[in-house]
């Protein structure tokens, strides 16, 4: 019995990591628009050219349903689910975007501390940009910092104003640093909390796939 | 007889050749063992280098709260020069709505970023567009180079800048050979005709008035020989000149002399080498120096402390104009520049705009460094540490100690300097160290208070006691009412302790939030009593208090000792909603060559409950407005919501205060050095220092959110009551989710049953 919990639990690990990687994705695909009221109009270049902000690994994308546009059958619990942001653009400004982009780049080339030192920059310009706090908690994942990625997504979670993306993400940084920490019971909570998340999410999912 | 003499001659010969050979034989040894010397000295590091202290780099982007008078004033510190039209690294201009500045390069620890020419368009609220002025095309983030604040030299010790000849304008060996020695080129490290020259010149004058050495010979005597005057030692120095020149070219034997030069001294540092001395006068790069400067850099070769531009200006100014005349001469500047050149001042940077300006934040730099590094490896190595430095909060924090102390004394009738104050501000997210004042006289290395005075804290331990009861949501919330009535104890050792209130009155009974907030004794050692000294000294510690305190109840009230800085740290905690940062100065450690050592990277640890933290912080809200601290808002504006709390310790001996902003943890600390009591306590002592500093750092206010396991409730402070809008002076309180009060006050009752019926509506249609 618990062995199939826990193959339950990869499978959905994989799922919400999946989901999770198909967000940064999804969100370059949509026009950005300029985030800062100082950034002028006529200025094309802010985030124009932002990579994703996810992970580069290529994922089916989520179809994501805009409120009504279905058809009456979807349940009205969809409109409860606030309208948070999904990425650091919507919140971020042009410099902290910019910073976020080159931790991406040296996270990508490996280069952890690297990428550590631009977040902590883009920190000090918006101490309390939880996209930016969620991705320094990942990095600190991928540099086996395994203690200091649990917190510092603990500290994101707590500025993160109930955001479900960002909850998300940072659950599962903790779970996988639990689990490498030889936790599983911690992992399993982790674990539990994603799973409460991904329901809250599922209404908005179920009206496109409904065999 | 004859045959005799031959006889006599051929042993004299035979002596004089032995003789020779010997000598010969000998002064080769004599010449091997300099020569080993001179290589075993050129080979490898010539120098132990100090390490270098690195302030924060200001970061350009749009956004950034930065005016154009903030911004000029920025780029002047840096010692960047403002011209009508910017030319070259380290020049400006800049009008009230666009700056167009030619940075300077600089390698930074994450890589290395060009000089760039920006084009910056400012607004009286800050930076809204970075342009690359030459391409046209927008920059989002631009750091500039950061300042040197400081280096870490032996004591006793030799400081310097290294430069490499390639990087040096040519107008300063060009200028040095002029001045110092004109055969440089030609000779074989010593000029006949220059030893000539000086002996006629001494035997007309009687005794000696002019050297003979040549560049060579002057960096011999600084690089091996003792100060010393003799003809042995001479005849040494000429010696290794040749040997020297033997073995290396030219360009090598300037490039060591520019780096060994002794240019000045600055109390027990020694300034070597020009690239240090153009730092050291003016505050910038060698390579930005003009020909006036120059000239006063190569005149003080002679005599640094003869010549000493800050001591002496006349006499340097009459030197510096010889040494351009010459430049004129040799045709390193034409007519019209030397006429220009002679009209300027000496141009000095002010001495404190130097490099060693922030000496109790190095101390904290060398200390936090201290477990990591051999000092050696700090003073000989060249390490170049970038430091969490924040020039803008340190000037701001300098500048509001030495003036408030002035200001208190004069309202307490007190000698002048009888005070003495220190202060520290951090970030909130991250801990890191900002600004750091270690006493009145900032720019003197001595007692840094800021570490290591450890005093009584007074008042500032109350919020711990609150926070402790606040973890209890089940006993105690914000609205508790607490007696305020007389306390005598009679302690383990049979003394009996009574506290008073400060005011010496009683209260009447005071909800929780309110008895913090003027910072009631007796309210504060009841509740004290309720949640036990261990548990209360347990916050403290968890909030990053490292001292050894005993567990009784005077700790409520704050007797326990802790440096400003210790304080900052239990302050940021709260400030961090209980993710507690270790504080640090540092964020990167790199060889000379640029390699990263160290990091210090961002730590974040919840050991405080964000809940009770949210609650505690929101009482300490309080203290601002309606409490002890309330005449900050004489000074902040209204609108930015800050935290705090005042300390007073017995007799007035510390005057405290510590808060915060959702940015920024500030501490400020006035006292005595004797103990001796003075008259101020933390709200008239240290309250308008810490006002001023935070309004002039610009901090941004707190977010008033309660996080998710916090919730409102409008609720009547008299009875600690379930309140609402039929209640005069009820207040929206936060509570623990599920704790906040359930029983109406009496003022709620009349409307009660009608808002139920509201609320079971509401419930009915959603």
């Amino acid at each position: 019995m618990t062995q199939w919990i826990k193959v339950g639990a990869v499978v959905l690990t994989l799922v919400v990591a999946g989901c999770q990687t198909a967000r940064g994705r999804h969100e370059s695909n949509v026009p950005p628009q300029p985030t800062q009221p100082s950034a002028p109009a006529s200025k094309p270049g802010y985030g124009v050219v932002t990579p994703p902000l996810g992970e580069p690994t290529p994922v089916a994308p989520t179809t994501p349903v805009a409120p009504g546009t279905d058809s009456v059958l979807a349940p009205p619990t969809e409109k409860v689910l606030p309208n948070f942001p999904k990425s650091a653009d919507a919140i971020s400004g042009p410099a902290v975007l910019s910073l976020l982009r080159s931790a991406q780049s040296a996270r990508a080339a490996g280069q952890y501390a690297q990428a550590a030192g631009s977040l902590e920059r883009a920190l000090r310009i918006e101490p309390r940009n939880y996209f930016v706090w969620s991705t320094l908690a990942d990095t600190y994942l991928r540099q086996k910092s395994y203690d200091q990625a649990e917190s510092v997504a603990q500290k994101s979670n707590s500025i993160a104003r109930g955001n479900v993306y960002v909850l998300q993400e940072n659950w599962r940084v903790i779970r996988d640093s639990r689990t490498a920490r030889n936790n599983p019971a911690g992992a399993a909570e982790a674990q539990s909390r994603i799973d409460v998340i991904q329901q809250m999410l599922q209404p908005a999912v179920l009206p496109v796939a409904p065999q | 007889m004859k045959a005799f003499f031959i006889k006599i001659r051929y042993v004299v010969v035979a002596a004089l050749i032995l003789l020779i050979s010997a000598a010969v034989i000998g002064f080769s040894i004599y010449l091997t063992s300099l020569d080993k010397e001179i290589r075993a000295r050129f080979a490898g590091a010539r120098w132990a280098l100090p390490a270098q202290v690195y302030a924060a780099p200001l970061e350009l982007y749009p956004g950034q709260a930065l005016d154009s008078a903030t911004l000029k004033h920025e780029l002047e510190r840096l010692g960047y020069r403002e011209q009508p039209e910017p030319q070259g690294p380290g020049t400006f201009a800049i009008t009230k709505d666009q700056a167009l500045i030619y940075t300077r390069a600089f390698n930074f620890w994450d890589g290395a970023q060009p000089e760039s020419r920006l084009s910056v368009r400012l607004a009286p609220a800050g930076i809204t567009e970075v342009n690359d002025a030459v391409s046209g095309k927008s920059r989002d983030i631009v750091r500039l180079d950061p300042m040197l604040i400081g280096s870490i030299y032996p004591q006793q010790g030799e400081d310097r800048v290294l430069v490499k000849l390639t990087d040096v304008p040519q107008m300063l060996p060009r200028g040095l050979v002029a001045v110092e020695d004109r055969s440089f080129y030609s000779h074989y490290g010593v000029s006949i005709k220059g030893i000539m020259r000086a002996a006629f010149a001494n035997l007309m004058a009687g005794h000696a008035v002019e050297g003979a050495s040549t560049i060579t010979q002057q960096l011999v005597k600084n690089f091996f020989l003792t100060p010393e005057r003799s003809l042995k030692r001479k005849f040494k120095e000429v010696c290794m000149a040749l040997l020297l020149e033997a073995h290396y070219s030219k360009d090598e034997i300037m490039e060591a002399y520019l780096n060994e030069v002794h240019l000045g001294q600055d109390g027990n540092r020694a300034v070597h080498g020009f690239g240090l001395g153009a730092q050291f006068y003016f505050n910038k790069p060698l390579s930005e120096l003009h020909p006036h400067e120059f000239a006063l850099l190569v005149g003080l070769v002679k005599g640094p402390s003869y010549y000493n531009p800050r001591r002496n200006p006349e006499r340097a100014k009459a030197r510096r104009d010889l040494v351009l005349q010459i430049f004129n001469d040799e045709g390193l500047i034409d007519d019209a520049e030397y006429k220009s050149a002679v009209e300027l001042p000496l141009g000095l940077a002010g001495k404190s705009d130097g490099v060693a300006r922030y000496p109790a934040f190095v101390d904290l730099v060398k200390r936090q460094l201290k477990g990591q590094y051999q000092d050696n490896d700090l003073t000989n190595e060249g390490l170049r540490i970038f430091t969490t430095l924040d020039p803008r909060a340190q000037e701001a924090l300098e500048k509001q100690i030495t003036e408030g102390l002035p200001v208190l004394e004069g309202q307490r009738k007190m000698k002048a300097g009888a005070l003495q104050g220190a202060g520290v501000i951090t970030s909130v997210d991250g801990g890191e160290v900002l600004a750091l004042v270690g006493g009145r006289e900032t720019r003197y290395a001595g007692f840094n208070r800021a570490l290591d005075s450890r005093r009584s804290i007074g008042s500032l331990a109350k919020p711990f006691v609150y926070l402790t009861a606040l973890q209890q949501p089940q006993q105690f919330n914000l609205t508790t009412i607490l007696p305020d009535d007389p306390i005598s104890l009679t302690m383990p050792n049979k003394d009996v302790w009574e506290p008073h209130n400060y005011d010496r009155q009683n209260h009447g009974p005071q909800p929780l939030y309110m008895a913090l907030a003027q910072s009631y004794n007796l309210p504060t050692v009841a509740l004290g009593l309720r949640v036990g000294a261990t548990e209360v000294r347990k916050t403290m510690q968890l909030a990053g208090y490292s001292g050894n305190v005993l567990p009784v109840p005077s700790i409520f009230l704050g007797s326990l000792d802790a440096a400003p800085v210790e304080v900052a740290q239990m302050y940021a905690t709260l400030a961090a909603s209980g993710y507690q940062s270790p504080l640090s100065a540092i964020r990167e450690v790199e060889t000379k060559e640029g390699q990263p050592l160290s990091r210090f990277p961002i730590k974040v640890k919840q050991t405080l409950p964000e809940g009770p933290v949210y609650l505690a912080t929101w009482a300490m809200r309080q203290v601002m407005t309606l409490g002890t601290g309330r005449s900050a808002y004489n000074v902040i504006s209204p609108s930015t919501i800050v935290a705090g709390k005042t300390g007073t310790t017995d007799e007035m001996r510390d005057a405290w205060f510590a808060g915060f902003s959702a940015d920024r943890v500030a501490v400020i600390w006035v006292g005595r050095d004797d103990f001796r009591p003075m008259g101020l306590s933390g709200a008239t002592g240290a309250l308008p220092i810490w006002s001023k500093v935070m309004r002039d750092i610009g901090v941004r206010g707190l977010d008033p959110l309660p996080p998710a396991d916090v919730e409102e409730q409008l609720t009547d402070t008299a009875t600690g009551l379930k309140a609402d809008a039929g209640c005069t002076g009820a207040m929206l309180v936060p509570y623990i989710r599920g704790y906040a009060p359930t029983e109406t006050a009496p003022c709620a009752s009349i409307l009660a049953p009608v808002n139920s019926a509201v609320d079971w509506l509401k419930g009915m249609l959603q």
